[in-house]
C-alpha cells in the first residue's frame, strides 16, 4: 500500500492519473494556504514526497513547488503551481469518509498555492476557484495571522472546506520548550481563533465547517522535519489498546478529557477523587510519546531510545542508527509520524470531492439559471454533460510569450480537437462579443515544473490547456452548450494601487515593450497595464514589491529590454461628501435643452458591494433592485431606474432617473449613459476615476424636435451637469489605505510607533499574543506613505519586524480640493500639472449655467 | 421670453451676437494701412495677374480694416475690376478658402493675416501678412544668451516675414555662425509644383521668431530630433522650447492607441484648400478599408463637441486639415481625432513611434506610396512562405483578439468589409448591398457587415415602440406650451 519513495517512471504515473480522473468521488481538488512563512511549501513537499515525485529525503530541503530563481533566492513562492497525486488511503479508514466513494484509490490534485505573501494573493484566488478544499497552515508560534485570515474568508465566500495543520510544532518543542499542558492550550486558541474566522463568514449550504482536532480536521507537525499526525493516527494506535472504537476514542484525546492511569477511568475533571491532578489525556498519550523522544534524542539519552523505538514500532536502518541530535530525531519523528500520510489522509477523509462540492458551490460559480443544462451539470459533476471549463489562470510556457490555460473542468470532457466556445469575461450569451469558437490543441496534466500531456479530461479535474491562450487575458469560461453563460468572475482581495511608469530606453524597443506588457498582464491575474493620456506605460500592481517581481519579469523576460522605471504613484479616486447645495443645471450648446442634476454620495457599503460585484450592471434590474431597496434602503422605484454604472459601464458610480414624466427622455439614455462614463471616467478635480457618487437626473426640457437633442447636444451637456454637481456637493479625494500587520517582540514596538508615526499611519490594535514574547500590531497607512516603509521599519527595529501590507480601503481626504492654500488643493494641483492640465480645478461657471 | 415665435429662430440673433475677438492691431493713418497691408504691392500683384474678380479674405481680427483696404485698393486698381470682401471662413482662416471665393466666381485672392502656407489647389493668392514690428537687434540678442548649436536654421511666423532677412543677418553677426532662412512665397499659384519642399536642411538647430502659437507647436512636433529656440518678439524673451517635445509627442502617441482601439472612423474634413487634400482622402479611404476597418467622410466646418458627439457610432476621427490645424487636444472631445500620419502609424500592425512626425499631406502621400509599393514587391516573393505560415497557425487568425493599451484588456476588433463574399469589385463600398435589409427573429436588423446596424442594436432607444398593453392609462395632464428655449411656464429663479 505504501508506495516507495523513489520517482516513478512517468508514463506510468499519469496512466495511473488518468484512470482516476474518471472517477469524481474520489478525486480532491486542493490548496495549502497560510500567512507568508507559515511553511507551506514545505510542508507541500511532505505531500508530494509521499506520493513518490521527489525523493522523501529531499522533503524540507528541496522545495518542489518554487520553480523560480527569485523564489528560491527570496525563499518564498511567488506563483502557484499543481501537482497531481496519487494516493491509497488505509483500507480501515474507508468507512470515516463520510461521503460516497469507490475503492480506497485517490487522486489529489494539490495546489501549493499559493504564495503566502499578500501582495500575490490574486494568486490565491485564482486556485482557490479550482480547488473544493484547503489545507490552511498556521504557524504554532505566531498564530493566526492577517494573511491566513484574508485567505480563509476568501476560501469560504468560494465555499472552500478548510482543514488546518498547526505547523512548526518542533519549533515550540525545542526553541520554547514549552510544557505539554503550554503547548496544548496554544493549540487550542490557535484553532479557536481559526473557528471565529470561520463562524463569522458562515454559509449555510456548506453547513459547519469549523475545525475539530477530535474530528480529525486539525492536524499537528512539522513541515521541516517532515512528521505530522491527526489525532486519527494515534486513535488507532490506542483503540486497539483500550479495544474501543477508534471515533470515540479520538473524542476523547482532545479537550477535558482525563485519564486516571490508576483507576483506568475517564474523567472530565483535572483531578482524581482525592484531588490529584491528572493529566489531560492529549498530554499523556499523544504529546508525552513526543516529547520524550524530542526529550531523548536532544539529550542524547542513547539508552533510552532504542527501547522507546520499539515501543512505537519504528525501525531504523542501519547507516541511520549513527545518527545524533536533529537529524536523528527527524529520522524517527519521520518514521513515527510520517506527514505525508496523517495529511493526505485527512485530505482524503475530510475535504469534499467535486462531486460533493459542485452541489452547492454551483450557485456560487455559474452566472446563469440554475435550472439550464450547463448548471445540471456542473451540480452532478457529469463528464458526459456539457463542457463547462473556467480557466483561472494563465502559465507561461517554456515557449516565449505563449501559456498554458489553466483551469477546473466543472462539467463534461475537455479533449482537443472539436470546437468549444471560448468565453472572455465580458461575453453575454446570445451576443458575439467576446466569444471565440476554437478548437484546443493539447490537454495537458500539469506537474509544477513539469507537464504530461493527456488524452481528455473528465469533469471534477485541474487542466492545462494548449493553444487558446491567444482569445484569454488571464481568465474565462470554455463551453460547449450554446446556451451556457459564464462562470463568475474572481473577485480579488488585492487592487493594484501602486503604479509604476515605464519607459523604453531607446525607441526602437518600444514594440517588445507592448508585447512584454501584454504577457505581464496575461501571466499575473492583478496586475494591470495600460497607457495613460500623456503616452506613459503604466504597470500597477499590489505593491511595491509585487511591482518589483513584476518589473524584472518585464524587463527581463516578457520584454528583454532596458527599461526606466518612474517613482512609484498611487491613484486617487474623486468622491462627494454631500448633496449638492443646489440643483446643477446645463445647457445644451443650442441652448435648447436643460439637464438638472444633483450629486450625493453612494454611501461605502453599497460602494464596496459593487467594487465586490454584489451589485453588478450585469444583474437583472429588478433583483437588483430588491437587493437596493432590502440591504441599502433604496426606494424600489429609484432602485428600478438606474441607467448606468460607471466608468467602463461597471464602476462604483450610478446614474439614476429621478425624473416625473418627461418626454423623450428614454431618447437620451444612451447620451446619457456615455456622458456618464465619461465623467466618472476622469472626474471634475483632477481626472482621476470618481467613486460612490450617486448622480440623480432630476428633469429634463428637451427641444421637442429630435434633431436638436441629439447625442451631441446631450453628451457634452450631461457631463458638464455631472461636473457640476459634484463642484456643489463637497468634491473631495479619496485616497487608498493599506492594513499593515506587523509580529514583532515587545522592544520593537517602539520604533514601530515611530515610523508608522511619521508616514500618518494609525494603530488600531496592538496584541500580545499570549503564550509568547511576540505582539502584533495592526495599523492603517496610506499606501501613499508606504514606499521604503519595509527598510525603514527594519532599521527602526534593527530588523525584528516585518510589517504585511495589504490594501484595505479608500479613505476620504481631510480637506477640501477647493479651498485655496489647503494640502488637499497642492496634490490636486500637483495631479493637474502631471497630466498637463490647467492648475486650477474650473470653476463651477465653467459647468453651471444660468436659467 | 417672450417671442415664441416659431418651432425655430428667425435667426437674428446669428447677426446680432456680438464676437469676442480682439482686434490686434489698429492702424490709425492712412499712410500707417498701406504700409502694414502692402497695398501698393497688392495692387502691383493684380495689375500684373490681370485679375477681373478678386476676392479679400479676411480673418476675423483684422476684419474690422476690410473697407478702407478695399477703398485703398478700389483706387488703385481702377474700373473693371470687382474686389470682394469674405468672411466667415468654415475652415481656419490660416488657410486660404477657395471655396468661398468661387462663390463669387473669383480669378485670384487676397489673405490678409496668419496664414498655414499650404499649396492652394485652385486660385492664385497674394498673401499679405501684416508687417509686425520687431526689435531685431534685441532678438539677436536674447537669442545669443540661450543659442547653443553650430548652425541654425531660422523659421519664423508669417508676420515677421518682412524682417526675416534683416534678423537672420544679425543672428549672424551675433552667434557667427551660417543661418539658413527658407523663402516664403508671398505670391503662390496653384500651377506650381509645390516650392520643392525646402529639403529641409539637416540643421540640429531650429530658431523661431513669434509667439507661443499652433505653428510653434507642429514645428516641434515635426522636428522632435533638432532643439528649438524661440524668441517672443510681444514678449522679447527667446528660450529653449524642446523640452516640451516629447510630452507632446507622448500625448499623441497615447491617442494614436486610442486609434488602434477603434474600429469606426470619421474623416473630417477640415480644408478645402489645401492642394492634396482629395487625393489624400481617398488614400485614408483606402487604406482603412484595407484593414477593415469602417469609415465615414465627414464635413462639419469648424469643429466643436457637440458636433462630433452626434455621430456617435465613429469611434475615432482623422482630421484632414492644413498642417497647423491638424493636431487637436481632443480633451472635451468624446472621441479621439487623429492626424493622418498617426492613422497610418495605428494601422500598422506592429507598434512603433520613433519620434518621427510628419504633418505636410504632399509627403505623407510620397511616403505611404512608396511604403506601399515595396512590401508589395517583396512580399511578392515571399507571399506563398507566409500563406502557408499563416495556416500553419490557424486559418482564422484574424479571430484573434488584440491586446489593448488604452484598458489593458484584450478587444475583440470588429471587421468590416471583409473579403469573403467576392461578388462584386473589392474597391466597391460594403454598404452598396443595402437595397434590403434582413431582419432576425428579433425584429433587430441582421447585418453583420454594418457599423450603423451594428450601433443600433447597442443602444437602448431605439425609436418608436408599440408597448401595447404595457402601460397603465395616466390621468391627462396639462403639458407644457413653448419651446425649449423658453416654456410659457418657464420661470426664472426657480428650479424645479
Amino acid at each position: 500500500m505504501r508506495c516507495p519513495p523513489v520517482l516513478r517512471t512517468a508514463a506510468r504515473f499519469t496512466d495511473q492519473i488518468r484512470g482516476l480522473m474518471d472517477r469524481p468521488t474520489n478525486i480532491r481538488n486542493m490548496s495549502v494556504i497560510a500567512h507568508v512563512d507559515h511553511g507551506k511549501s514545505t510542508l507541500t513537499d511532505s505531500l508530494v514526497s509521499k506520493a513518490g515525485i521527489i525523493a522523501s529525503a529531499k522533503a524540507g530541503d528541496m522545495r518542489f513547488t518554487d520553480t523560480r530563481d527569485d523564489e528560491k533566492e527570496r525563499g518564498i513562492t511567488i506563483k502557484s503551481t499543481a501537482i497531481s497525486m496519487y494516493f491509497e488511503v488505509d483500507k480501515e479508514d474507508i468507512p470515516s469518509i463520510k461521503q460516497k466513494t469507490e475503492g480506497a484509490e485517490f487522486l489529489i490534485n494539490l495546489i501549493d498555492c499559493c504564495p503566502g505573501h499578500v501582495d500575490f494573493s490574486s494568486e490565491v484566488t485564482a486556485a482557490l476557484r479550482v480547488t473544493d478544499g484547503a489545507l490552511v497552515v498556521v504557524d504554532c508560534v505566531e498564530g493566526v495571522c492577517v494573511q491566513t485570515e484574508t485567505v480563509l474568508r476568501q476560501a469560504l465566500g468560494e465555499r472552500i472546506k478548510p482543514v488546518i495543520i498547526i505547523n512548526k510544532v518542533d519549533r515550540a518543542l525545542l526553541e520554547l520548550q514549552v510544557s505539554k499542558e503550554d503547548l496544548y492550550q496554544s493549540f487550542s486558541r490557535t484553532i479557536e481563533s481559526v473557528n471565529v474566522i470561520v463562524s463569522t463568514y458562515h454559509d449555510d449550504a456548506l453547513g459547519d465547517v469549523q475545525v475539530y482536532p477530535e474530528k480529525g480536521t486539525v492536524a499537528f507537525g512539522s513541515g521541516l522535519h517532515g512528521w505530522g499526525f491527526t489525532l486519527l493516527q494515534f486513535a488507532a494506535r490506542y483503540a486497539k489498546k483500550f479495544g474501543v472504537d477508534k471515533e470515540k476514542m479520538m473524542a476523547k484525546l482532545w479537550g477535558d478529557n482525563f485519564f486516571n492511569p490508576a483507576t483506568r477511568k475517564w474523567s472530565t475533571k483535572p483531578t482524581d477523587a482525592d484531588g490529584k491532578p491528572l493529566e489531560r489525556a492529549f498530554n499523556s498519550f499523544v504529546l508525552d510519546p513526543i516529547f520524550k523522544i524530542f526529550d531523548a534524542v536532544m539529550n542524547f539519552k542513547k539508552d533510552a531510545i532504542a527501547p522507546m523505538l520499539e515501543k512505537l514500532e519504528v525501525k531504523l536502518a542501519p547507516d541511520e542508527r549513527d545518527l545524533e541530535g536533529k537529524a536523528l530525531l527527524k529520522v524517527i519523528m519521520r518514521k513515527f509520524l510520517p506527514a505525508g500520510d496523517a495529511l493526505l489522509s485527512m485530505i482524503v477523509i475530510h475535504l469534499p470531492s467535486p462531486a460533493t462540492a459542485q452541489r452547492y458551490r454551483v450557485e456560487t460559480l455559474y452566472e446563469g439559471p440554475m435550472d439550464d443544462e450547463s448548471a445540471i451539470a456542473i451540480r452532478d459533476c457529469d463528464p458526459k454533460g456539457p463542457l463547462v471549463l473556467y480557466i483561472s489562470k494563465m502559465v507561461p510556457t517554456s515557449d516565449k510569450g505563449r501559456f498554458y490555460a489553466f483551469g477546473r473542468v466543472f462539467a463534461g470532457t475537455v479533449r482537443s480537437g472539436p470546437k468549444i466556445r471560448i468565453q472572455g469575461p465580458n461575453y453575454i450569451p446570445g451576443k458575439k462579443e467576446d466569444l471565440f469558437i476554437k478548437s484546443i490543441q493539447r490537454t495537458v496534466l500539469m506537474m509544477g515544473r513539469y507537464i504530461e500531456p493527456l488524452e481528455d479530461c473528465p469533469a471534477g479535474n485541474i487542466v492545462g490547456l494548449v493553444g487558446i491562450d491567444q482569445f484569454l487575458l488571464k481568465s474565462g469560461t470554455l463551453t460547449t452548450s450554446e446556451t451556457a453563460h459564464n462562470m463568475k468572475v474572481m473577485r480579488f482581495s488585492v487592487s493594484p494601487v501602486v503604479q509604476i511608469a515605464v519607459e523604453v530606453k531607446n525607441a526602437a524597443d518600444l514594440p517588445k515593450l507592448v508585447e512584454g506588457l501584454k504577457r505581464l498582464s496575461k501571466s499575473d491575474p492583478c496586475v494591470q497595464t495600460w497607457i495613460n493620456d500623456n503616452g506613459e506605460h503604466i504597470v500597477a500592481g499590489a505593491g511595491e514589491l509585487h511591482l518589483e517581481i513584476c518589473l524584472k519579469d518585464l524587463e527581463e523576460d516578457h520584454a528583454g529590454v532596458p527599461l526606466k522605471k518612474s517613482e512609484p504613484v498611487v491613484p486617487y479616486r474623486e468622491t462627494v461628501k454631500a448633496e449638492s447645495s443646489i440643483v446643477a443645471l446645463s445647457k445644451s450648446q443650442n441652448k435648447h435643452n436643460r439637464l438638472y442634476v444633483k450629486a450625493l454620495p453612494l454611501g461605502e457599503e453599497l460602494t464596496k458591494a459593487i467594487e465586490d460585484g454584489k451589485v453588478s450592471s450585469r444583474d437583472d434590474f429588478k433583483a437588483r433592485a430588491r437587493v437596493l431597496a432590502d440591504d441599502f434602503g433604496w426606494d424600489v422605484t429609484d432602485a428600478r431606474k438606474i441607467w448606468a454604472f460607471g466608468p467602463d459601464t461597471t464602476g462604483p458610480n450610478l446614474m439614476v432617473d429621478v425624473t416625473k414624466g418627461v418626454q423623450y427622455l428614454n431618447e437620451i439614455k444612451d447620451s446619457c449613459i456615455a456622458a456618464l462614463q465619461w465623467a466618472t471616467k476622469e472626474g471634475v478635480c483632477a481626472e482621476e476615476n470618481m467613486r460612490g457618487v450617486r448622480f440623480n437626473l432630476l428633469d429634463v426640457t428637451l427641444h421637442t424636435d429630435a434633431i436638436h437633442r441629439g447625442g451631441g447636444q446631450i453628451i457634452p451637456t450631461c457631463r458638464r451637469a455631472c461636473y457640476a454637481a459634484c463642484l456643489l456637493a463637497q468634491p473631495t479625494l479619496q485616497e487608498p489605505i493599506y492594513l499593515v500587520e506587523i509580529q514583532c517582540p515587545e522592544n520593537a514596538i517602539g520604533g514601530i510607533y515611530s515610523s508608522l508615526n511619521i508616514r500618518r499611519g494609525q494603530v488600531f490594535s496592538e496584541e500580545q499574543r499570549p503564550g509568547t514574547p511576540m505582539f502584533t500590531i495592526k495599523a492603517y497607512l496610506p499606501v501613499n506613505e508606504s514606499f521604503g516603509f519595509n527598510g525603514a521599519l527594519r532599521q527602526a527595529t534593527s530588523g525584528q519586524a516585518f510589517p504585511q501590507l495589504v490594501f484595505d480601503h479608500w479613505e476620504v481626504m481631510p480637506g477640501s480640493p477647493l479651498d485655496k492654500g489647503s494640502k488637499l488643493e497642492e496634490l490636486v494641483t500637483k495631479m493637474r500639472i502631471r497630466k498637463g492640465l490647467k492648475p486650477e480645478i474650473p470653476s463651477l461657471d465653467t459647468y453651471y449655467d444660468k436659467l | 421670453m417672450t417671442e415664441n415665435t416659431t418651432f425655430s429662430t428667425s435667426g437674428a440673433d446669428a447677426i446680432s451676437r456680438t464676437i469676442d475677438v480682439q482686434p490686434e492691431i489698429t492702424v490709425t493713418s492712412a499712410s500707417e494701412l498701406d504700409d502694414f497691408y502692402e497695398i501698393e504691392r497688392t495692387i502691383a500683384e493684380i495689375l500684373a495677374g490681370d485679375y477681373k474678380r478678386v476676392a479679400l479674405q479676411f480673418p476675423d481680427e483684422l476684419l474690422h480694416d476690410s473697407v478702407p483696404i478695399y477703398r485703398r485698393l478700389k483706387a488703385g486698381i481702377g474700373l473693371g475690376r470687382e474686389l470682394y470682401v469674405l468672411a466667415d471662413t468654415s475652415y481656419g482662416s490660416c488657410c486660404v478658402d477657395e471655396v468661398a471665393a468661387q462663390h463669387v466666381d473669383a480669378d485670384a485672392m487676397v489673405h490678409y493675416g496668419h496664414a498655414c502656407m499650404s499649396q492652394t489647389s485652385r486660385l492664385p493668392v497674394i498673401y499679405v501678412f501684416g508687417k509686425k514690428p520687431i526689435d531685431v537687434d534685441d532678438c539677436a540678442e536674447r537669442l545669443a544668451e540661450v543659442f547653443k548649436g553650430s548652425s541654425a536654421l531660422l523659421r519664423y511666423d508669417v508676420a515677421y516675414a518682412h524682417q526675416a532677412e534683416s534678423i537672420a543677418s544679425a543672428l549672424r553677426r551675433t552667434l557667427d555662425i551660417p543661418i539658413i532662412t527658407p523663402q516664403i512665397h508671398l505670391l503662390s499659384r496653384p500651377s506650381q509644383t509645390p516650392p520643392a519642399a525646402d529639403p529641409e536642411p539637416d540643421s540640429s538647430s531650429i530658431i523661431y521668431i513669434g509667439p507661443e502659437s499652433l505653428a510653434l507647436t507642429n514645428l516641434l512636433l515635426t522636428h522632435s530630433m533638432s532643439s528649438v529656440y524661440s524668441y517672443d518678439p510681444l514678449i522679447k524673451l527667446a528660450r529653449l522650447e524642446s523640452a516640451r517635445t516629447n510630452r507632446l509627442l507622448m500625448r499623441r502617441y497615447a491617442t494614436v492607441q486610442k486609434a488602434r482601439d477603434a474600429d469606426v472612423f470619421g474623416i473630417l474634413v477640415g480644408t478645402l484648400g489645401v492642394s492634396s487634400y482629395l487625393p489624400l482622402i481617398k488614400h485614408l479611404r483606402a487604406i482603412l478599408s484595407r484593414a477593415q476597418k469602417k469609415s465615414y467622410t465627414v464635413s462639419v466646418g469648424k469643429l466643436n463637441p457637440s458636433k462630433l458627439a452626434n455621430f456617435m457610432e465613429i469611434e475615432c476621427f482623422v482630421l484632414v486639415a492644413c498642417p497647423e490645424n491638424s493636431v487637436v487636444e481632443a480633451r472635451d472631445f468624446l472621441r479621439p481625432i487623429i492626424t493622418p500620419y498617426e492613422l497610418e502609424v495605428a494601422l500598422q500592425a506592429e507598434q512603433s513611434w520613433t519620434g518621427r512626425y510628419v504633418l505636410d499631406f504632399e509627403r505623407l502621400l510620397a511616403e505611404s506610396g512608396a511604403a506601399a509599393d515595396a512590401p508589395n514587391s517583396a512580399s511578392g516573393e515571399n507571399r506563398e512562405g507566409e500563406k502557408a505560415e499563416d495556416e500553419g497557425e490557424g486559418e482564422d487568425d484574424l479571430d484573434q483578439p488584440v491586446f489593448s493599451l488604452i484598458t489593458g484588456k484584450y478587444r475583440h476588433a470588429k471587421r468590416f468589409g471583409a473579403p469573403t463574399p467576392t461578388l462584386t469589385g473589392k474597391g466597391k463600398e460594403p454598404e452598396a448591398s443595402s437595397d434590403m435589409i434582413l431582419r432576425n427573429q428579433d425584429t433587430a436588423l441582421a447585418l453583420a457587415d454594418n457599423a450603423a446596424a451594428q450601433f443600433f442594436q447597442g443602444r437602448t432607444f431605439r425609436g418608436l415602440e408599440a408597448r401595447v398593453g404595457e402601460d397603465a392609462p395616466s390621468v391627462l395632464e396639462q403639458g407644457r406650451s413653448g419651446i425649449a428655449r423658453g416654456y410659457a411656464d418657464d420661470h426664472p429663479g426657480t428650479t424645479l
